[in-house]
């Protein structure tokens, strides 16, 4: 608890939240954008569209973040060479641990703080209806779980090389795969294709009347393992991140 | 003048000596051939222009959110020795005009796109061949090469200035990332030619169905904004306290 506050302490002037919050405003940029002048079929299915929407935009932006996210966290201990001192208080696995659960919570407030906008959005809209609580607190949290997933990846990847340089082109390349895997597939094992397996939302293009339409997406098995799968990577790098980063000679 | 600028164009390549950072030029791209491709041959049935519509697949989301980024990571990784220790005191004291400080690390810069999109350009031609289209690459695909260099110069020049200012590694990159993003929206509303994320994409005719380019407001963004850019770069440079 104490490391954890540490963590806190420590990048209370790297303006970690404010960069967080400046590329979450991209989206919601994004958003308001995309989503003005909605027409009248659009509204009637307006709460199933906006989990669709967002998860398109957690595919092309989120793997970014992440690693924008892990290298602001890592990189402090890169830069003032801290990671000597630090292991003479604390074990190092303590230290990745605390730096794993702070990351964790930055993201949980970054998505709740996307929901509430685009919630918030829908109504000013006028939306149709409520939304669905059940399928929007799901897709709270699988969002959260694939895209911490996604983090502890890049954690480990800031943590292991001190040229960050490395983690954040995985990231890049992370959030094209990512983009691209959309167009092909429905799900995906690898770990950036987290956001395209736990979509909720499908839609179907009508050629004939241009006309989206939106309904709650039925899982096949293959898709169910993909989903499973991103909790077997938020364990994988976990456990992998923090045993490589202990055992790293510092 | 002119001496200096070769000086510090060569200690800048002597600082990216054994450093990785082609790599990510050289992969991203092929994450993008392979997935445009994969594409291409499976809507044959709507793509049908041929060059043009491999070329559509190819640089869609290359130009409008990756290749911004891309360039913000390498320039990042330029200002980034000089952010580290007390690296900024040797660099401003070197025996140099401040200009030649920054030119150097544009041309490094400039060098890099030009690299990157070649490389976008043969992997284009490669899958074009490996696809079975006929012939080579249309003609005019030489200009959307030469203006997406201009394009990414100018991306060049505002990443150089936000990891000037900025003294994180990951942030600048960030920034790239929202530009690129910026951009869509902005070339949707028919103002790309005034944004400068937008120029690189406009440049390289991605997302533009007729391959049209008002050459002449091109040409005139690139030239005002890389000047203006760099002239914001100088001053901050001349500014700043080692």
């Amino acid at each position: 608890m104490k490391t954890l506050r540490l963590e806190f302490y420590k990048i209370r002037r790297r303006k970690v939240w404010l960069t967080m919050f400046a590329l979450l405003s991209v989206q919601l940029v994004w958003g308001l954008w995309s989503m003005r002048d909605p027409r009248e079929w659009e509204l009637q299915s307006g709460w199933m569209s906006l989990l669709y929407f967002l998860s398109l935009l957690d595919g092309i932006m989120v793997p970014a973040m992440m690693s924008v996210l892990a290298s602001r966290l890592a990189d402090i201990e890169h830069k003032g060479n801290t990671y000597k001192q630090l292991e003479i208080l604390r074990s190092a696995g303590s230290l990745y641990h605390a730096k794993a659960v702070c990351g964790c919570i930055i993201i949980a407030a970054l998505f709740a703080v996307q929901f509430a906008f685009f919630i918030a959005l829908g109504y000013y809209l006028g939306y149709a209806g409520n939304p669905d609580v059940k399928y929007y607190l799901l897709s709270y949290g699988l969002k959260v779980a694939a895209n911490i997933s996604l983090f502890l990846l890049q954690l480990a990847l800031s943590m292991l090389f001190a040229n960050q340089m490395i983690a954040l082109v995985a990231g890049l390349g992370g959030s094209m795969a990512a983009l691209l895997l959309m167009f092909v597939t429905t799900h995906s094992f690898l770990p950036w294709g987290g956001n395209l397996s736990a979509v909720l939302v499908w839609s179907e293009w009508d050629e004939a009347t241009r006309i989206s339409t939106f309904c709650y997406r039925t899982f096949s098995p293959v898709e169910t393992a993909a989903v499973v799968c991103i909790f077997v990577w938020i364990v994988v790098f976990y456990v992998g991140g923090r045993v490589l980063f202990a055992r790293k000679n510092i | 003048m002119n001496l200096s600028i070769i000086r510090t164009i060569k200690s800048e390549r002597l600082k990216l000596k054994r450093s990785p950072v082609w790599l990510a030029f050289l992969i991203l791209p092929v994450i993008s051939a392979f997935f445009g491709t994969t594409n291409y041959m499976a809507n044959q049935g709507v793509l049908q222009s041929e060059w043009y519509s491999l070329w559509s697949q190819h640089s869609l989301f290359l130009c409008y959110i990756f290749m911004p980024a891309l360039i913000g990571t390498y320039c990042s990784y330029l200002w980034r020795l000089e952010h580290i220790r007390n690296n900024w005191n040797s660099f401003l004291t070197a025996p140099v005009p401040r200009l030649s400080l920054y030119l150097g690390k544009l041309v490094q810069a400039a060098i890099m796109i030009i690299a990157g999109n070649a490389w976008i350009f043969l992997l284009y031609c490669l899958c074009g061949r490996l696809c079975g289209l006929p012939g080579l690459p249309p003609k005019e695909s030489l200009g959307w090469f030469a203006c997406g260099i201009l394009g990414g110069i100018v991306i060049g020049c505002i990443q150089l200035a936000v990891s000037m200012f900025i003294r994180s590694f990951a942030v600048p990159i960030g920034v790239g990332l929202a530009g690129g993003i910026g951009g869509l929206m902005i070339t949707n509303q028919g103002w790309g030619l005034y944004y400068p994320y937008s120029l690189y994409c406009m440049g390289m005719r991605a997302n533009n169905p007729h391959m049209t380019l008002d050459t002449d407001t091109f040409l005139a963004g690139c030239i005002v904004y890389i000047m203006l850019l760099s002239a914001l770069s100088v001053w901050g440079l001349r500014r700043h306290e080692q």
